[in-house]
């Protein structure tokens, strides 16, 4: 069974490419057989994370020439068990997918049949980020513990929630029912998305009943990246808490990752993190990370109960 | 899942609707946390308006809950109307912190006291005291004899002297070795003789005695 993750996360430079890598690596020591697609389109530089030179094969080649499937555009990396589908040598206009692009690469994406498929989104909340980051219910998205970050955040979960409304009740009835909740609050904009679902269970119960179940099975993941010793411990759990109270969707904290200079020193000398400090702190962060992704990560509590 | 408008108090503030004025406070301080203007966890989350409504929720459900008389009207009618057991009104039994210098006896003393006084009542306590007393001199076979007779065990003797049962055991056996200071042997035989209710000062000194001679 093939669990699709994709990384993403509103606002740049926060660490998805960092994070999807090294969660790459240590899925793929635990014998797991992963593949990362870096759909940083425009911005990819996942290779250089995974000390790869400009990959030969790549996104490009599946989009021009006719591979049928993405599994014969991805190169091996140095670690076993990864594989890595780069798009470092697709054209300077990548940025700008054509839909019928990008609807061949999720289609493609969802015929891989690898133990975990890792997606690298870019920044930002474009309709090629957001539909790549539906591709799955589970999607991650990484949060730093600034105010930048967390203003970023809460926009593109807004923006994913409101392109699933979307997804949900295709287009026709989504702009009638937008239309609706403008007459109403006299305002040209949508404030929450929640709005635009209140108005819909409102109007038409039946479609709102489908809606709130879509809805439901979203199952959000995020991870507090670069945290600090100033930061509130609990910040994670109670951005948790706050989204599981006013989305539908359904949210949960893996954990924090400490912020480390040795992170900067391994991308400067084109080193996986991983390998360069696997005993580091916010390597032991990552691992538990991993371990949550897998669930095979068992509190120390249950731990004793078994082995006793 | 509820909208917030809907909320009841205690949902609001995410707490049992038993809880206590602590927990409410507690609550109040954490949903501030989360809400106030200044809380980085829901920075641009909501628009002014929003969180406008939110904390005026927050503060009237702390206001409400913290104040016994408001809290009582508000309780009665949430049972009314059908949204809390009605087990809430009853205000439940605290449990009273522990004093860190426990002075009290626990509470089986009086169980076993009670039982012992049973045994000793069906006895003639006359007729063995008189036998205890006739020599000065009482050795731990004496006393150890007098307790059997009665039926008592050293459990039940434990239990309401507090004298372990090692030490009684050597009072009875007299082990002298093993036996504790004076002052608190003399203390301990106290406490044994009152369990029979015998003039503790004879026992004490006749004990004292055969402690001299035996060994």
């Amino acid at each position: 069974m093939t669990q699709t993750c994709p990384i993403g996360g509103g606002k740049g430079g926060s660490g998805k490419s960092f994070i999807t890598s090294n969660l790459g690596v240590l899925l793929a020591k635990q014998g797991k057989r992963v593949v990362l697609v870096d759909l940083d389109l425009g911005g990819s530089n996942l290779h250089t994370f995974l000390s790869l030179k400009n990959p030969k094969l790549g996104l490009h080649d599946f989009l021009i020439k006719d591979y049928k499937t993405l599994d014969e555009v991805a190169i091996p990396t140095s670690i076993p068990n990864l594989s890595l589908i780069s798009s470092t040598n697709c054209s300077h206009e990548i940025g700008n997918l054509f839909h019928s692009q990008k609807l061949k690469i999720i289609r493609a994406i969802n015929k891989l049949s690898y133990d975990y498929v890792l997606l690298d989104l870019g920044a930002g909340t474009i309709f090629n980020i957001l539909d790549f980051f539906l591709i799955s219910n589970k999607g991650l998205f990484i949060i730093t513990p600034e105010p930048t970050s967390i203003e970023n955040t809460f926009q593109f979960i807004k923006a994913v929630y409101l392109r699933k409304i979307k997804q949900v009740l295709k287009q026709k009835a989504f702009n009638s029912f937008v239309k609706k909740l403008q007459a109403k609050t006299k305002n040209t904009l949508i404030r929450s998305p929640m709005e635009l679902v209140e108005i819909v269970q409102k109007q038409d119960p039946k479609k709102g009943k489908l809606l709130q179940t879509e809805l439901e099975k979203l199952q959000f993941r995020f991870i507090m990246n670069q945290f600090r010793k100033e930061t509130d411990v609990t910040m994670g759990n109670k951005i948790e808490k706050l989204c599981n109270k006013h989305f539908f969707a359904k949210f949960q904290f893996l954990g924090n990752i400490r912020y480390d200079e040795r992170v900067h020193d391994s991308i400067y000398s084109r080193n996986i993190y991983m390998n360069r400090y696997p005993y580091s702190i916010t390597a032991v962060d990552l691992q538990n990370v991993a371990g949550k992704i897998t669930e095979t990560h068992e509190d120390p509590a249950l731990k004793t109960v078994k082995s006793s | 899942m509820k909208k917030y408008e809907e909320l009841n108090h205690y949902e609001a503030l995410e707490i049992p609707p038993g809880a206590s004025p602590f927990e409410v406070s507690q609550a109040y301080k954490d949903a501030l946390s989360i809400y106030n203007e200044d809380s980085l966890i829901t920075y641009s989350f909501f628009d002014d308006d929003e969180r406008d409504l939110i904390l005026k929720k927050i503060e009237k459900a702390f206001l409400t809950l913290i104040d016994p008389i408001k809290r009582t009207t508000y309780d009665r009618k949430l049972v009314r109307s059908g949204e809390a057991d009605e087990s809430i009104l009853t205000k439940k039994e605290r449990k009273k912190p522990i004093s860190l210098f426990q002075t009290k006896y626990p509470r089986n003393k009086g169980i076993y006291l009670k039982k012992i006084r049973k045994k000793i009542a069906a006895k003639d306590m006359k007729k063995l005291s008189n036998e205890i007393f006739s020599s000065d001199v009482i050795s731990g076979t004496d006393l150890k004899n007098l307790r059997e007779s009665v039926g008592i065990d050293l459990q039940e003797v434990f239990e309401v002297t507090r004298v372990n049962i090692p030490t009684l055991k050597s009072i009875e056996e007299n082990e002298f070795d093993k036996l504790p200071p004076t002052i608190y042997l003399k203390n301990f035989l106290k406490s044994y003789s009152d369990i029979f209710q015998l003039d503790s000062t004879t026992i004490i000194d006749g004990y004292i005695k055969s402690m001299t001679i035996y060994s």
